[in-house]
């Protein structure tokens, strides 16, 4: 099912409309942001020099900085009174970022979001409960409006209050789920508490979850432990909230709504485009933003587009699901390395834990890679080739999927230098 | 019902292998807890430590409570006679009867030889049972 027929438009059709929306938002930028207008000129370009969708390389990247150094309006290009909503996303360090949304936006983000719940076989006919905190965070609003849009029937259940989720759950017969899959697999684990069979108290069919970055293995924990098809939902606050991507029944990735997101993959360090099927950091232009446009925003989210049709009819490109950030990368003999790639070869590891750390170091010109890992409380076995085995085992997993020679090394339980409860991931002692 | 001849093993292992054998010795020893036997397997960069004492149940919970990877095995001990190729002899029925040892070491502490055996958990009372009805001395504690 799909929810608009540009989901499955040809792909000429589709660029023929990017292209065009493009120019708006470059013209638009150009015209009522002084901080574009002065950067464009800085690069000696016009909006009437871009003619193709590739001109966008010429244009300067926006960056999450960019938008805190204009806190909190600076960047907007429409007058306060047709902002209907703001937005904001929790700074770790110093102020947060402000997104505004004019009544326009709002009606494209309803837009993505019904899409993303027909893409998760929601209608009309579906109870939703809605996990995902309401208030500045885009998560609940986000999915309240699209269900909404859709004609479900949206419980808006927000973060926190367990045992209490689950009863509504349970009583008003929810069939889709919208949460961070963390906290489903927690609901689960509190909704097991009542026998092995708890299964039979819900009625969910399908999940949809997102805004936090996720293993293969949590995702086939989640969707065991509910019985129901998993949805994975990307999005970021300053393009919209969540409804930039979405995966389908077919298939694991997620399907990007082009008309209203162009999407480039960039090496993290040069800048460069890379060629289709490549990894590196997700760059995304809105299209058809009014309040907020933003040229090429640097992600910091490390992922691979393809452009190879689906089976469920959507000529849209698709993303893997997040694999990394840009920040943590590591350059080793050349080959870009992350390290949530490394854990998740870790999860799948028997007799260790996921405390480990990535040292880098140079031996003579060549960078050698070392990583060490806490074996688990309980041995997995009293036998050296078979401790051996373990190792071996992941050292061939790192080099044959991910290309990295690394020596792992096997340390005791909670002998990795911890930082705020959490090990040390990475030991750069190249620099 | 334990089956007589089965000893329990704690087995811990170890990144620093000099070091910490003594770390472990000396834990055991303020817990009064006496090392009956001990061996460390030893690879290129870690070393699995396999010690006998009286309480399997009391030297695991001490050790995991020190932060050491720990686990308990079932092992049997078996005299050797004091002549040679006695060792072959049992190593021979063993293999001659489809049980693989996953490995043996010398009892440090008899005076009599004797020597540890693991093979798979799953094989253990059938070992036991063959030995004994070939007529070799099996130790019910060591
Ligand atoms: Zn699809």
């Amino acid at each position: 099912m799909l929810w608009n027929r540009i989901e499955s438009a040809r792909r000429e059709d589709l660029q023929t409309l990017q292209l065009e929306r493009l120019k708006d938002t470059v013209e638009r930028v150009y015209t009522l942001t002084p901080f574009y207008r002065e950067k464009f000129d800085e690069a000696g370009i016009k909006p009437c020099d871009i003619t193709r969708l590739e001109d966008l390389q010429k244009l300067p990247f926006t960056r999450k900085k960019d938008l805190r150094d204009h806190y909190p309006f600076g960047l907007f290009t429409v007058p306060m009174s047709e902002v209907v909503r703001v937005h904001s996303s929790s700074g770790t360090t110093g102020k947060p970022t402000v997104v505004g949304y004019t009544q326009a936006d709002m009606d494209i983000w309803d837009e993505v979001m019904a899409r993303v719940f027909t893409m998760s076989g929601a209608s009309s006919e579906d109870v939703v409960h809605n996990g995902y905190g309401y208030g500045l965070f885009t998560g609940g609003l986000g999915f309240h409006n699209g269900a909404e849009t859709v004609g479900a029937t949206i419980v808006p259940a927000s973060g926190g209050f367990t045992e209490r989720q689950l009863m509504l759950m349970r009583d008003f017969q929810a069939t889709v789920l919208a949460c961070t899959p963390s906290f489903a697999l927690h609901m689960a684990e509190v909704a097991s508490k009542a026998g092995s069979d708890y299964l039979k108290h819900y009625k969910l069919k399908a999940g949809i979850f997102g805004a936090e970055p996720t293993s293969k293995g949590l995702k086939e924990e989640v969707s065991k432990a509910w019985g129901i098809d998993y949805h994975e939902v990307y999005g970021l606050s300053e393009i919209i909230g969540p409804g930039v991507s979405c995966s389908c029944k077919e298939s694991e990735l997620l399907h990007i709504f082009e008309d209203h997101f162009y999407a480039e993959i960039i090496d993290p360090k040069t800048g460069e485009v890379l060629p289709e099927g490549e990894r590196g950091e997700l760059v995304i232009t809105p299209l058809t933003k009014q309040a907020l446009p933003i040229i090429r925003y640097r992600t910091g989210d490390i992922t691979s587009i393809t452009t190879e049709p689906c089976k469920c009819g959507r000529t849209l490109q698709r993303m893997e699901s997040i694999v990394g950030r840009a920040d943590d990368m590591l350059i080793v003999n050349g080959v870009n390395v992350y390290p949530s790639q490394i854990e998740h070869v870790i999860a799948n590891a028997e007799g260790v834990t996921l405390n480990y750390q990535i040292i880098a170091d140079k031996k003579g010109h060549l960078d050698k890679l070392e990583i060490q890992i806490e074996v688990s409380d309980e041995v997995m076995s009293d036998n050296v080739s078979e401790v051996e085995k373990i190792k071996k085992d992941i050292q061939s997993s790192l080099l044959n999927n991910l290309y990295i020679n690394a020596a792992v090394k096997l340390v005791e339980p909670r002998s990795i230098e911890r930082s705020m409860g959490k090990a040390v991931r990475i030991v750069d002692k190249r620099t | 019902m334990a089956i007589a001849g089965k000893i329990k093993q704690v087995s811990i292992f170890m990144e620093n292998k000099m070091g910490e054998l003594t770390d472990v010795t000396t834990l055991l020893s303020k817990n009064n807890l006496s090392i009956k036997s001990i061996n460390l397997a030893e690879a290129s960069d870690f070393g699995l430590l396999r010690v006998i004492v009286d309480d399997a149940a009391f030297a695991k919970e001490i050790l995991d409570a020190a932060g050491f990877s720990v686990k308990i095995t079932e092992i049997f001990a078996v005299a050797i006679e004091d002549h040679v190729g006695s060792f072959n002899e049992v190593v021979r029925l063993l293999s001659e009867n489809g049980i693989n040892i996953e490995y043996t070491y010398t009892l440090s502490n008899k005076e009599e030889g004797a020597f540890v055996f693991k093979v798979n958990p799953a094989m253990i009372s059938n070992t036991l049972q063959l030995l004994r009805n070939s007529g070799v001395k099996v130790l019910d504690r060591v």
